[in-house]
């Protein structure tokens, strides 16, 4: 658990992560994965709970040796080379002697930078710093590798290429923990999903699994409205199984019984006095757990 | 329309500044700071003002000597160093700056009242050439004493100047020239006019030998050095807010050797970058202007080490201590501007009323250009300097410490 001033930024979280996978933490802004992130680099200090990366908290200085941490910014000197780079940052994650060149050029190879390694990282493009960023995260070759947010603002590009870094990390054996807001990412990395709002991991399972539980049989309906419903509207799409979100207009619910069963609905809603703008079926995925689970249709 | 929108601009801007607490400090509150201490210094400098600390000595004792003295220290401005010194102990008063300028009245000279410029003048005035202001303050001072409490005195001489050079007084007038001098003499202490200079009363000792041109450049080289050492001390610890901004602190807080290493390694950077600023510095004044650093190395490079360890731990400190970087601009350079101006790095200290000479000792500027000023002046033995410079490489060790604690809270939420 954890607190700044009054707001509660994290307030359960109950997570294990096991090597070679990927666990994805999901959830819309502020609602504490980069606050769960951060504490599992021991960089955030918990009011109370614990946090245990084998065997040990994340504070002691043996666990931050199997442990990597990649910030959301390029967290590099930008001036200097991209070698250079990682040469400072491989001693500083606890490297020695000819251990350093050896990581160096390994983290160059696979991240497919080795012919740019001399150049400045601020004159490689946004993709190429995000690999190297993360990059710089393992060359120690921890156990757990840290990510908090490694492709936001890219393009579909570079972010299938930060994708199959990140697979290969896990492919190694690493295990991987990092924060999205981006399900598309989420759904195509993620071993694992830990669904967070308000602080809370609401849930955290593999995709199927997640949507089972939550779906089971039922179809997932988008209800879009053109006008924000009246009351007795709000209480009668509760009591259809629909979820409110954190815009007015848009409810998401479940359809039962199969295809058939949507003329049925569409006429109840309309006698409710719905104003339909559109009315969506479709298989339930991570976004219908996203929605169940926290409340808001992701962006 | 276009007034509008100029003035839309001008509201922006206005609203930014008094948001801005660091930028509402530099504008308004350093410079008005800044005006009061200049103020402060100037008034006394410029003024009748300037304070003398003197160290006197009065080996004649005579009853001219004693009406002299008492009418020079009734005078506002001088400060007698309360102890009874000798002509050695003024003149290391005066080589170690305890003692602004020094008075004696010798007994190796002519006698006050029968001087006549042809053998050692009666005043000897001890001078540090780094003050030489000091002794043309000092010797205004005496004059109008010596006019005022030795008017008899002033008057015969020059009758007789009159009486040897241009006539020959008859024994009446000789009757009435007495009886005026003893009139003067009975009303001493009243303003006089008078028409005899004053200079060949006094002689001027250079208490630092020769080389007083050089001492004058040891001094500034060493108060620039220290002053720049801050700027550049606070401006390379900018360096982790820097890197806290990348996230590089994170990353690095994250690994195995935590915050520690970066304010460590931050900390042995400035040190070395201070140390080769002030190589820099004294290499010109050597190789310049002559300044004796050979044979002053080994205390001179205590000084600079020490002198750059304290920098180093106070520009950390002060940059650590603040929560942005905007802030971290604002708050070093003003406390260094103010620690200089106060410490003597922009203006000899002996200027400055003797409150801020005083206050001028909370200040590592006062410190460290007294231990170069121990060294280059007053040649000072190294053994002579460890308490100071112990102080500040302490001082440089703790801010250190403190750093670790701040930098610590800069990564940690």
């Amino acid at each position: 658990m954890r607190r700044f001033g009054e707001r509660m930024a994290l307030a359960g979280a109950d997570l294990t992560a096991r090597q070679g996978e990927i666990l994805v933490l999901l959830g819309p802004n502020g609602a504490g994965k980069t606050t769960l992130l951060r504490a599992l680099a021991g960089r955030t200090r918990l009011d109370a709970g614990s946090i245990r990366i084998g065997g040990g908290a994340p504070d002691e200085r043996t666990v931050r040796r199997r442990v990597g941490f990649v910030p959301q910014t390029i967290a590099l000197w930008g001036h200097l080379p991209v070698r250079t780079n990682l040469e400072i940052l491989g001693r500083l994650a606890g490297l020695e002697g000819p251990g350093i060149a050896a990581a160096v050029t390994d983290a160059l190879a696979w991240s497919g930078l080795a012919e740019r390694a001399s150049e400045p990282v601020e004159r490689l493009s946004g993709g190429m710093q995000r690999r190297i960023n993360i990059a710089a995260g393992t060359l120690h070759r921890p156990d757990l590798l840290l990510l908090d947010e490694p492709a936001v603002g890219l393009d579909p590009l570079s972010r299938q290429a930060i994708h199959r870094v990140l697979e290969g990390l896990r492919d190694r054996g690493m295990g991987l923990i990092l924060t999205t807001h981006d399900l598309v990412e989420a759904e195509a990395l993620a071993d694992r999903v830990a669904v967070l709002a308000g602080g809370v991991v609401r849930a955290a399972d593999t995709i199927p699994i997640l949507v089972g539980r939550l779906f089971g049989a039922d179809q997932e309906v988008l209800l879009m409205l053109a006008a924000e419903p009246a009351p007795a509207l709000r209480d009668f799409l509760r009591t259809t199984l629909f979820s409110p979100t954190n815009e007015d207009r848009i409810w998401v619910g479940r359809l039962r019984g199969g295809l058939e069963q949507l003329p049925g609905l569409r006429s109840q809603l309309i006698q409710a006095g719905a104003d339909i703008d559109e009315l969506r079926v479709r298989q339930p995925g991570l976004h219908g757990v996203f929605v169940e689970l926290t409340g808001q249709v992701p962006q | 329309m276009t007034l509008a929108m100029t003035l839309a601009i001008l509201r922006a801007a206005f609203l930014l500044l008094l948001r801005d607490r660091g930028a509402l400090l530099m504008a308004l509150v350093v410079p008005v700071v800044f005006f009061m201490i200049f103020a402060e210094i100037f008034a006394t400098a410029a003024g009748d003002q300037l304070q003398l600390r003197i160290a006197i000595v009065d080996e004649v004792r005579s009853d001219e000597s004693t009406r002299l003295l008492a009418a020079l220290t009734a005078e506002p401005a001088i400060r007698p160093v309360p102890a009874e010194l000798t002509r050695e102990s003024a003149r290391d008063q005066v080589r170690r700056g305890t003692a602004d300028v020094g008075l004696i009245i010798r007994a190796d000279g002519e006698n006050l009242a029968t001087a006549s410029g042809l053998a050692a003048p009666p005043l000897l005035l001890l001078v540090d050439p780094s003050r030489s202001v000091t002794a043309t303050v000092l010797t205004g001072h005496l004059q109008r004493a010596y006019f005022k409490a030795l008017p008899d005195l002033a008057v015969g001489r020059v009758a007789e100047l009159i009486g040897t050079e241009f006539t020959t007084f008859t024994p009446d007038q000789q009757a009435e020239i007495a009886a005026g001098l003893r009139d003067l003499r009975a009303g001493a202490g009243t303003e006089r006019p008078a028409g005899w200079t004053f200079d060949e009363l006094v002689e001027r000792d250079n208490v630092a030998g020769q080389n007083a041109a050089l001492n004058n450049v040891a001094y500034y080289a060493g108060a620039v050095a220290f002053m720049f050492l801050l700027f550049a001390a606070a401006q390379s610890a900018l360096g982790i807010l820097d890197d806290q901004e990348a996230g590089i602190l994170d990353r690095i807080a994250a690994g195995p050797g935590g915050i520690d290493v970066v304010v460590n390694g931050r900390f042995l950077f400035i040190v070395l970058q201070g140390l080769v600023q002030t190589c820099l510095i004294f290499g010109v004044a050597w190789l310049g202007y002559g300044v004796d650093l050979p044979g002053n190395f080994g205390p001179w490079a205590m000084i600079s080490v020490s002198s750059a360890v304290l920098a180093a731990g106070l520009g950390l400190l002060l940059v650590t201590a603040c929560q942005t970087r905007a802030q971290a601009q604002v708050l070093p350079t003003v406390v260094i501007l103010i620690m200089s101006a106060i410490g003597g790095s922009m203006v000899p200290r002996f200027f400055m009323p003797h409150w801020l000479q005083q206050l001028g000792w909370a200040t590592p500027n006062t410190w460290a250009l007294e231990a170069y000023s121990g060294v280059f002046w007053r040649s000072e033995p190294a053994l002579q300097l460890v308490p100071i410079c112990f102080s500040l490489f302490g001082i440089g060790i703790a801010a250190l410490g403190l750093s670790h604690w701040f930098g610590r809270r800069l990564v940690r939420d």
